[in-house]
């Protein structure tokens, strides 16, 4: 992974990852043919606290953009997360299961949740956020939080 | 006995947090009900004061820290006042490993929060008995 955009806000840092693109709820989607593999950004897991149990849907299920694809337990919330991107999970991050801190340690590595056969990625881009774009999302929201 | 030869514990000073107040309920109940003779309770709000007494007795008897996120402040204020930490615990840790008992609340812990934090504390206290123990062999 190239070095990834960061941004300090009061005592936290949050780095964006530049190889991958970005939902606004914080879900990023990184593809590999049409492979797309995803998981939450830093921002997301600093945000929400440490994770307790992740749970990702079936290997097979057909998911539409939007809809739910994974809960998130964390020391804070309990959190439905929207999928980034239609498709079908071919894989789920079974090691969540065991160590979901995972999601806190290795958000852009070893803490990904799914990865999907996507039906459509090159439109699916065009509906998500670049590195960028993200970065200043969530320095907007973090600036906004602490104000 | 006196002070000196009691386990130490020290919870998480989150105020206004579920995990916080979980590991402040488990301490209380391990220092009054479970292991009244053998422990007592050191605030972490006096390390981090601080506060000569507080460092003196973590630097010279047994700890035992129960941090209510990973931050862990309680391990590290513990580590950074000169003392060591013969057992950590987390309440996130016990948890993971008591689903059913989902704390919620924050100034009065719900039936799970109550639950964890009394499964929690008997952890503790097999953890003082075992310190104490080893004090007496």
């Amino acid at each position: 992974m190239s070095d990834p955009l960061t941004f300090t806000h009061d005592k936290f840092t949050f780095a964006v990852a530049t190889d991958r693109f970005y939902s606004t709820a914080g879900i990023w989607a990184k593809a590999e043919g049409d492979r797309v593999t995803v998981g939450v950004s830093d921002f997301f897991q600093q945000r929400n606290g440490d994770v307790a149990f992740a749970e990702v849907v079936e290997v097979g299920t057909a998911v539409a953009a939007g809809d739910e694809f994974a809960n998130i337990e964390t020391i804070k919330l309990d959190i439905d997360l929207p999928s980034p991107l239609s498709g079908t999970i071919l894989a789920v991050n079974e090691a969540l299961y065991l160590e979901a801190e995972l999601i806190n340690h290795d958000p852009y590595g070893a803490g990904w949740l799914a990865q999907f056969a996507a039906s459509d990625w090159a439109a699916t881009v065009k509906t998500l956020m670049t590195p960028e774009q993200y970065y200043e999302h969530t320095k907007a929201e973090a600036q906004a939080e602490g104000s | 006995m006196n002070d000196t030869t009691r386990v130490i514990i020290i919870p998480c000073s989150g105020i206004g947090k579920t995990y916080g107040t979980v590991s402040r309920e488990a301490a209380y109940e391990v220092i009054d009900e479970m292991c009244p003779q053998t422990s007592t309770l050191v605030p972490l709000s006096k390390l981090v004061l601080g506060d000569g007494a507080a460092q003196t007795a973590v630097a010279e008897n047994r700890v035992i820290t129960i941090d209510g996120c990973s931050l862990a402040c309680a391990t590290k204020m513990v580590e950074e006042s000169g003392g060591s930490v013969n057992h950590q615990f987390a309440v996130l840790d016990a948890y993971r490993r008591h689903r059913q008992m989902k704390p919620r609340g924050i100034s009065e812990l719900n039936e799970g929060g109550l639950q964890l934090a009394h499964a929690l504390a008997t952890e503790i206290a097999a953890a003082v008995d075992e310190l104490q123990g080893e004090e007496n062999a």
